[in-house]
């Protein structure tokens, strides 16, 4: 896993440059071009996974020994598993559990990482440095571990994978968004706010919020790269879903002892769909980043 | 020969919003020892000509036409060429000294670069000529120095520094671009006798860039006005500046501020003598006038800011008395370092003094809680130095100035709220249709407009000032503080106005409080106090301060340098 | 501020790091069926012997207490003792650590030494067509999951192209396992690779800011050529962000170690952990967690020291 969005307040704190206007952002981002074909590249891939189906509709829930491990043909695109069920299929059906579970992980590290961050950020003193240091020690258990002793224990949900996930990714976004919140605070016109009688509340909803939405949007985004990327780990260490359900990663570690004997359809396949919806997550981020000028990775 | 010819010398930038023009058709030529002013405002591309005579143009620009250092054409020619023209026939001092220099070499390694870029010397030979140098620019203790870090140096220390790369290897020619802008008055006025000296020393030529009327008055032979891109007229420094012949220069020595002096060889103070006035008092003189109410609005006593803890703490301010009544304007003098913008936040309730005591309007705001304390703010209007970041980007100009709307009179109607915002912004002269735009579509002098219009929607009887028109062009400083002058005449509110500019000041505060590092030096009504100081360290603020005529000016350098000497003999 | 003064307060932090990472792994040691008794006394504990443990080890008293006396125990050495393998755990991370240490250290070199020049390369040739390829291939390297990339690099380089062995050298000391070293190419060069992918694009971005920076334009000024504004400005100035991302890279280096040594079968701490999770072995489990985060730690504490010996505004304070 390479948790690649990690910034520290390094010399040159990350700033946004206050207000790219929206039309000039999104021509940036039309410019450039790894990032429009990441783009592109997610929305085809989230249609093969949720629409594929219809046009090409396999049985992933009942096994079919008779059909097990047969290289790709006419009649089964990309082979078929130990059990019989259409490859391809199976990366459409798998791909539906990957792609929502990584979201998801993805919203829920960002969305908790923004309040831990903003917070911290915006009250300074000891309240900030209890809290980094918090921060720090969950930076410094490294997620994989974690998510192996988690997985020696129990055995949880697409819910429960969300939420743990989510847990050990929130650190990340965090430490963007508290630096992001020491530079805009002492922006002029938030001390013009406080100045004249403002309260915490209006400065934080009406002036921080809006101006970091750009920094949260592109940590989002490589949030999300990152979930998708973990939930590929996930199977392999043992806390995936259940079958019949599949996701890539399931099908990745599923089929790695067929690896050696030849049966690359069973984890070529997978290994692919995963390196480009993560690819594509983190060339989007990255032009998103660009178009916003969000500096700090 | 000119040591710099330009002919038709024109450069445009292709940006992300098409092509830019930045210089169109200029022609100039400086000639060895003399010294050459390029002045004009901001966008009249000065800084781009200078580049362009150094071939340090950004990769986004193209040049046309001619320009000619010691006989070789820049415009188009090869890097290679040009690397040997670079530091040293021809060489460059920058406007910020903070970023100037490689943070992590030492100075006197990156002086011995430019020495060892043009000659075969070696290291040790490098590192004693950088010493010498350090030495020629007034560096004490110039063999210690030169193993520092340029963030151990202070900002003129650091432009020393720069100078000293420049003049390494003697050049013929040297670009100023704006050298002393970033710097502290008295700072500024040793750099340009530094720069003078060394020019008069060696014969070279000097192509000086500034807006600064005063130190074109102070430094230069000739002067060529630029306004958008083109030389509008160009003649010898006393013709230009006393008798301009184009309109825009017109205008522009208009609109400069001059510091009026007192006519040389006056000694005794004409007006009452604060007793016991000498160097680092915090004598307390508050002169009467008609105007003030028996309260100050805002009382600050012996007030005193530390940041940080212990050994290493930063005292910002020591015991520092100040008191601006109604209707009076305060202004608020210093360098960097004063204290003056720490007392201006201490005012407004941003920064709580370590000790001492802050009342508004008459209340003490240590002890004001809750809902009074956000009464006594709702008094106070706030207009800071930054265009850029005194309004939210993302909130269009009505938004902006109704916010102390919001946070105080929550229960307008939206119609009230209207008219208020257009009788505002009446009031700093913007246009009603400007109510709806972003703050991006708007120039400088309109978003400080509309900073201070904000301030104003609540009828403030404070208006707090930051230096709000330091970062402005000197045209458009002009009307903004012409608004702000016929505001508080028309609504009578005390206004507490910091600033570094003191012929700024001298027009428009009645009182004066002059500060150094975090104590208070003198203050008095204006008038006596600037144009008859008491004390050594004001009189030598106002001595240091250019103005924009060369002959005065002559005048004045050659008291202030006898001055300098009568001390240190 | 003098180097002893910074290095004192960054330790402390550290150690408040540390602390907090103690109470997690107390946490996770109470939230685990059966609790502390079992790793102690073993699976195969009777439900009386666990009472009785836990009264005499004061288990039942409030938790507080108890943290304070696993601190102690933490604090002289004592880890518990594994479930599978009925040694100390502290004995058995002892002996892996370092392997895990070498391959780890080995790959961070080599993804450093091969990413600091590429990383200042694509900045100075911005845009260009290699540039680009570069830009793509990181972004491919740090997309995709090791154990895949691993796995890839064992079917071209071991059975299609019998070059390099697929398992790593086995054996319990450093020695052993340095005699094949051909056994080591592809577990280091799949850690190295995701490394490298990470870190050029660090390089690339603060190379092309510092080359926005004025001072740039003052040694161009003074005649400098461009090669020679890179090697004695840029790259030291560059040089600083990029490693203090180097401490917050170690957890993710060391998880990287996992999975390579799981896949490879190298003998390190990896492995021991891998093994410990498919057994339910808590007390190595725990062990390995806790050692590992205090690894990475000092880790980040050195790195910390290395930057503000490139960086001398760091402990001034003023960086």
């Amino acid at each position: 896993m390479s948790a690649v969005q990690i910034a520290p307040e390094a010399p040159g704190t990350p700033v946004v440059v206050a207000s790219t206007g929206w039309r000039l952002a999104v021509r940036r981002f039309r410019h450039n071009t790894l990032a429009v074909i990441g783009l592109v590249v997610i929305v085809v891939i989230v249609l093969f996974c949720f629409v594929g189906p219809f046009l090409y509709p396999t049985d992933q829930t009942h096994t079919q020994l008779s059909q097990a491990n047969l290289g790709p043909s006419a009649a089964h695109w990309l082979g078929t598993d130990a059990v019989g069920h259409d490859v391809l299929g199976r990366l459409m059906y798998g791909g539906k559990v990957s792609l929502m579970v990584g979201i998801a992980a993805g919203i829920l590290a960002t969305v908790v990482g923004t309040l831990w961050g903003s917070v911290a950020g915006y009250v300074g003193g000891w309240v900030d440095a209890v809290m980094m240091r918090v921060v720090d020690a969950g930076i410094a258990i490294p997620a994989l571990f974690i998510l192996l002793v988690i997985s020696a224990i129990t055995t949880p949900g697409v819910g429960g994978l969300i939420v743990i996930l989510g847990f050990v990714s929130w650190l990340v976004p965090s430490r963007l968004i508290r630096a992001e919140t020491l530079t805009l605070k002492n922006r002029d016109y938030v001390l013009t706010l406080r100045a004249i009688g403002g309260s915490h509340a209006r400065a934080i909803g009406k002036h921080l919020l809006p101006n970091s939405v750009s920094t949260i949007v592109v940590a989002a985004t490589f949030q999300v790269a990152d979930a998708i990327l973990l939930v590929a780990y996930v199977s392999y260490l043992g806390l995936g879903v259940q079958a019949p359900a599949t996701d890539w990663g399931g099908m990745l570690s599923a089929g790695l002892t067929a690896a050696y004997s030849g049966r690359w359809w069973l984890i070529v396949p997978p290994g692919l769909a995963v390196i480009l919806v993560v690819c594509a997550f983190n060339a989007v981020g990255d032009g998103l980043r660009d178009a916003f000028d969000v500096r700090g990775r | 020969m000119s040591i710099l010819t330009t002919t038709d010398l024109g450069v445009a930038f292709s940006t992300e919003s098409g092509t830019v023009d930045a210089v169109r058709g200029v022609s100039l030529h400086v000639e060895p020892g003399e010294t050459l002013a390029l002045v004009g405002e901001s966008g009249s591309g000065k800084s781009t000509v200078a580049l362009a005579a150094m071939g340090l143009l950004s990769g986004n620009a193209t040049a046309r036409g001619s320009a000619v250092v010691d006989g070789h054409e820049v415009v188009g020619a090869p890097e290679t060429a040009l690397r040997r023209l670079r530091g040293s026939t021809v060489s460059m001092v920058f406007q910020e000294p903070a970023t100037a220099l490689d943070p992590l070499t030492r100075v006197g390694a990156q002086i011995a670069e430019v020495i060892r870029n043009h000659g075969d010397v070696s290291a040790s030979g490098a590192a004693a000529r950088a010493v010498d140098l350090l030495d020629r620019v007034g560096i004490p203790s110039p063999a210690a120095r030169a193993k520092a870090f340029p963030f151990q140096l202070s900002g003129g220390q650091r432009q020393r520094v720069v100078i000293a790369m420049a003049i390494a290897n003697s050049p013929k020619l040297l670009i100023a671009d704006e050298p002393t802008t970033a710097l502290d008055v008295t700072v500024q006025a040793e750099i340009l006798e530094l720069l003078r000296r060394l020019a008069a020393d060696t014969g070279t030529g000097v192509l000086l860039v500034t807006h600064n009327m005063g130190v074109v008055a102070d430094f230069a032979d000739r002067v060529a006005v630029m306004l958008q891109g083109e030389i509008v007229e160009t003649g010898g420094v006393e013709d230009v500046l006393l008798r301009p012949q184009h309109d825009y220069t017109k205008r522009l020595l208009a609109a400069v501020p001059r510091l009026a002096v007192a006519p040389a060889g006056v000694g005794a103070p004409a007006g009452p003598v604060p007793p016991g006035a000498s160097v680092g008092s915090v004598a307390s003189v508050v002169v009467p006038d008609g105007r003030h109410g028996a309260a100050p609005v805002v009382d600050l006593r012996d007030v005193s800011v530390a940041f940080g803890r212990g050994a290493r703490a930063v005292h910002a301010l020591q015991g520092i008395d100040i008191a601006v009544h109604a209707g009076e304007t305060v202004g608020l003098v210093g360098e960097s370092g004063s204290g003056k913008s720490t007392a201006a936040r201490v005012a407004l309730g941003l920064v709580k003094p370590t000790s001492g005591s802050v009342h508004l309007f008459g209340s003490d705001l240590r002890t004001a809680r809750g809902r009074d304390r956000r009464a006594l703010r709702s008094g106070i209007g706030v207009v800071l130095q930054d265009p850029v970041a005194s309004l939210d980007a993302r909130m269009s100009v009505a938004e902006c100035i109704a916010e102390p709307l919001a946070v105080h009179r929550r229960g307008l109607s939206s119609a009230d709220r209207r008219k208020r915002i257009d009788e505002v912004l009446d009031a700093v002269r913007l246009p009603r249709t400007l109510a709806s735009r972003a703050p991006r579509e708007l120039s400088g002098g309109q978003r400080q407009r509309v900073s201070l219009a904000r301030a104003l929607v609540l009828s403030p009887r404070l208006l707090v000032a930051d230096e709000p028109t330091s970062a402005l062009d000197v045209s458009v400083q002009e009307t903004v503080l012409e608004v702000l002058r016929e505001l508080q005449d028309d609504l009578g509110f005390a206004c507490l106005f910091v600033s570094h500019d003191l012929a700024v000041v001298q027009q428009f505060a009645e009182r004066v409080v002059v500060m150094r590092q975090g104590v208070i030096e003198e203050q008095g009504t204006t008038d006596t106090t600037l144009l008859h100081p008491t004390t050594d360290y004001t009189r030598r603020l106002l001595a240091a301060v250019p103005v924009p005529d060369p002959v005065l000016q002559r005048q004045r350098r050659a008291e202030r340098l006898a001055t300098l000497a009568a001390v240190d003999a | 501020m003098t180097t002893a003064l910074y290095l004192l307060r960054r330790v402390l932090q550290a150690l408040a790091v540390v602390l907090i990472v103690t109470i997690v792994v107390f946490c996770l040691l109470h939230a685990l069926p059966g609790g502390p008794a079992r790793g102690v006394l073993g699976v195969s504990a009777t439900p009386a012997q666990i009472t009785a443990f836990n009264q005499a080890q004061g288990l039942d008293q409030a938790l507080p207490v108890q943290y304070l006396r696993f601190l102690g125990r933490l604090l002289t050495g004592d880890l518990g003792t594994s479930y599978t393998l009925n040694e100390p755990v502290a004995q058995l991370i002892a002996e892996r650590l370092p392997k895990t240490l070498v391959l780890t250290g080995i790959s961070a070199v080599l993804g450093l030494v091969i990413a600091i020049p590429v990383g200042m390369w694509q900045a100075a040739r911005r845009n260009g067509a290699v540039d680009y390829a570069a830009t793509a291939l990181a972004f491919v390297f740090y997309s995709t999951p090791a154990f895949f990339l691993g796995l890839v690099l064992i079917i071209v380089f071991s059975q299609q192209l019998p070059w390099l062995p697929s398992q790593a050298p086995s054996g319990n000391t450093l020695a052993e396992v340095f005699q094949d070293p051909a056994g080591l190419v592809l577990p280091v060069v799949t850690g190295a690779l995701a490394m490298i992918a990470v870190f050029s694009r660090y390089m690339r971005a603060s190379t092309l800011e510092n080359l926005q920076e004025d001072y740039v334009r003052t040694a161009r000024a003074g005649g400098a050529s461009t090669a020679t504004i890179l090697r004695r400005h840029v790259f030291r100035n560059s040089l600083t962000p990029v490693v203090a991302m180097l401490g917050y890279y170690l957890p993710v280096l060391f998880g990287g170690a996992l999975v390579t040594e799981q896949l490879f079968n190298y003998p390190g701490m990896g492995l021991l952990f891998w093994n410990a999770a498919q057994t339910s072995d808590y007390p190595t489990l725990l062990g390995c967690v806790l050692v590992i985060s205090i690894a990475t730690v000092v880790g980040t504490l050195l790195a910390d020291v290395a930057q503000s010996l490139i960086d001398p505004r760091v402990k001034a304070g003023r960086a």
